[in-house]
């Protein structure tokens, strides 16, 4: 069986809005293996967000366990989550969420930096991994220069700095066309595979399903589905 | 390391003019108006600071160099005879009316003393020289009172009290806190001009003896003239500047001047980072979901505040330093030291990073977890 680089165990999260308690998720069990990429797909509102979240370190869960390359991360304090999504989790969002001041290198080598590495490794470290996404040519490109797939490659080199082992992708084809959004998907399967990460992605998007090696499905925070490829074939 | 407060700042130029700009404003404000007082004020003791003498006896409770007061000029003698006095003389300050040609009364403080040259007043002489006073009727005039008595020239007469008087030279910074131009003439002229001068002084000069005590003279004097108050140089300075500072409400006016400077200034910086800060609230989200801390963000706006102060700083100095030869044609003294523009450089550092603080709160409350809400 492979490695699990991430995994959650009975997680649930509930969130009190006014006098309402909301439970978002109820009981989710997954992991993701070193290596592999994991597609979750649910409906709006599903909790596939707050499941992403809580498994980024970004929330805590309100019960349940979350161990990342086998350690249990059974804190709630604040700064060691931080360190942990420092060390070990990189992050591709939707929206790319660089930095609109930076150039593509800069926001690689930012990111190094708050992360750690300063100086001439930061900024060799930023070099090679734009190298590794296609986009050295464009490194001294401000985001506003660059299109939509471009800017995602620079977001992905951004997750990749400093080597997590982990990448979380929110919808990371849902604003590019189909042939650039094939592309990243490549990229993914391509870095699961060569560099041995586990990729997670949460997605509307049903071509996700060609480089997925499972599908995960969430409705009223609870898993629905969790079959590899072949089985949804 | 990449600096994204700097690259923000550059990158928002618009929005960065109008802050340097705004601190730029209140520092100008701060610096000329505080430097526009201390000016003032130099010239309040300016004779003090100038006249050769270690000691002044005035009159009892006298406020301030220019509101003499007279006693009797038979204090000099006992003041001669005090152990370690080398000199006493005395000197005559008192305002008199000036008749202009035109007819109209203006007034000048009128310093008269018998030996000038003993006490190194005037100090500045561009025409003519002290020792012409003693050529009867004479007076020296200063340059600033072309300003108020229109222009004049040496050689010409002025009336004063009734009396023709020549002006035989002119002297050059002797204007008073109240900007009265300081004429000088001799001592025996000055009394006869007023009834109330005849036979009093308003102040005596004293000037120890090498190696004398000056605490053990000022003591001796205050015990042989009761009826005089005896003040050291500095003392004296103190007193006059102390009495325009407290007693007419220039000082709270002026600190009413910086703290206006300070909030357009605090207001100004601390709502152009607000803003910024609102608006890049996403990045400030995307920087703790990658492991960023508040402390980074903290990092980031108080960078953006320190560069604004320095800009800020050097931009308001400059135009405060470019401002001084234009205030100086219209005689006004705009006084500014290397160790007073290093407090209003701290206050600017202080001002802008106080101001980012309004920012840190709500930077504080980010979640990180908006970088996935689109």
């Amino acid at each position: 069986m492979s490695e699990k680089v991430l995994a959650v165990r009975d997680v649930t999260k509930v969130f009190d809005e006014g006098r309402q308690r909301v439970h978002v998720l109820k009981g989710i069990t997954m992991d993701v293996a070193r290596g592999e990429v994991v597609a979750l797909e649910g409906p709006s509102g599903s909790g596939k967000t707050t499941l992403l979240s809580i498994m980024g370190c970004i929330l805590t869960p309100s019960s349940g366990e979350l161990e990342l390359a086998g350690r249990r991360i059974g804190t709630t304090d604040a700064s060691a989550l931080r360190e942990v999504r420092r060390r070990s989790i990189g992050f591709v969002f939707q929206q790319y969420n660089l930095f609109p001041a930076l150039t593509a290198l800069e926001n690689v080598e930012y990111s190094l930096n708050v992360r750690g590495t300063r100086g001439r490794a930061a900024h060799d470290e930023a070099k090679r991994v734009l190298e590794r996404v296609g986009l050295a040519d464009r490194a001294g490109f401000l985001p506003r220069d660059l299109s939509g797939g471009q800017k995602q490659r620079v977001a992905i080199a951004r997750a990749l700095a400093g080597s997590p082992p982990v990448l979380l992708a929110d919808e990371p084809t849902a604003n590019l066309d189909t042939g650039v959004g094939g592309q990243i998907l490549d990229l993914f399967q391509e870095l699961a595979k060569s560099e041995g990460r586990g990729v997670l992605v949460v997605t509307h998007d049903p071509k996700v399903r060609r480089i997925a090696d499972r599908l995960v499905g969430i409705r009223d925070g609870r898993l629905v589905a969790d079959e590899t490829e072949q089985d949804a074939a | 390391m990449v600096s994204l407060a700097r690259k923000n700042l550059l990158h928002d130029r618009l929005r960065f003019v109008i802050t340097v700009a705004g601190v730029a404003f209140a520092v100008t404000l701060v610096l000329v108006q505080v430097g526009l007082f201390m000016g003032l004020l130099d010239k309040s003791t300016v004779t003090i600071r100038h006249a050769s003498a270690d000691l002044w006896i005035t009159s009892h409770n006298t406020p301030n160099v220019d509101f003499a007061r007279t006693f009797p000029e038979t204090a000099v003698l006992r003041a001669r005879s005090v152990p370690g006095v080398e000199r006493a003389d005395n000197l005559i300050v008192a305002f008199m009316n000036i008749q202009l040609p035109n007819g109209a009364l203006e007034g000048a403080l009128v310093y008269a003393l018998q030996d000038f040259s003993a006490w190194q007043l005037p100090w500045n002489v561009p025409e003519g020289a002290p020792e012409d006073l003693r050529r009867g009727y004479s007076l020296l005039m200063d340059r600033s009172a072309a300003l108020r008595y229109g222009a004049f020239a040496v050689g010409e007469q002025r009336e004063i009290l009734g009396r023709r008087f020549r002006i035989v030279g002119t002297t050059q910074e002797a204007a008073s806190f109240t900007t009265t131009p300081i004429v000088f003439m001799d001592y025996r002229n000055a009394q006869e001009l007023q009834e109330t001068l005849r036979g009093n002084t308003t102040y005596v000069l004293v000037k120890l003896a090498p190696g004398a005590d000056a605490r053990a003279v000022q003591a001796e004097l205050k015990r042989r003239l009761p009826y005089n108050d005896v003040l050291t140089r500095d003392e004296w300075a103190m007193q006059s500047r102390n009495y325009w500072v407290k007693s007419t409400g220039l000082g709270m006016s002026m600190g009413v001047t910086v703290f206006l400077g300070v909030l357009v200034g605090i207001v100004i910086v601390a709502q152009t980072l607000y803003t910024s800060a609102v608006e890049h609230i996403k990045e400030f989200g995307t920087v703790k979901a990658i492991g960023g801390s508040n402390l980074d963000i903290y990092r980031i706006l108080g960078e953006q505040a320190l560069v604004a102060a320095v800009l800020g700083f050097a931009l308001g100095a400059l135009f405060s330093y470019l401002a001084r030869p234009m205030m100086a044609a219209i005689h006004l003294n705009v006084l500014l030291t290397p160790g007073f523009s290093a407090v209003v450089f701290a206050g600017t550092v202080l001002m802008c990073l106080g101001s980012a603080l309004f920012s840190f709160r709500r930077v504080a409350s980010i979640d990180p977890a908006l970088v996935f809400r689109t």
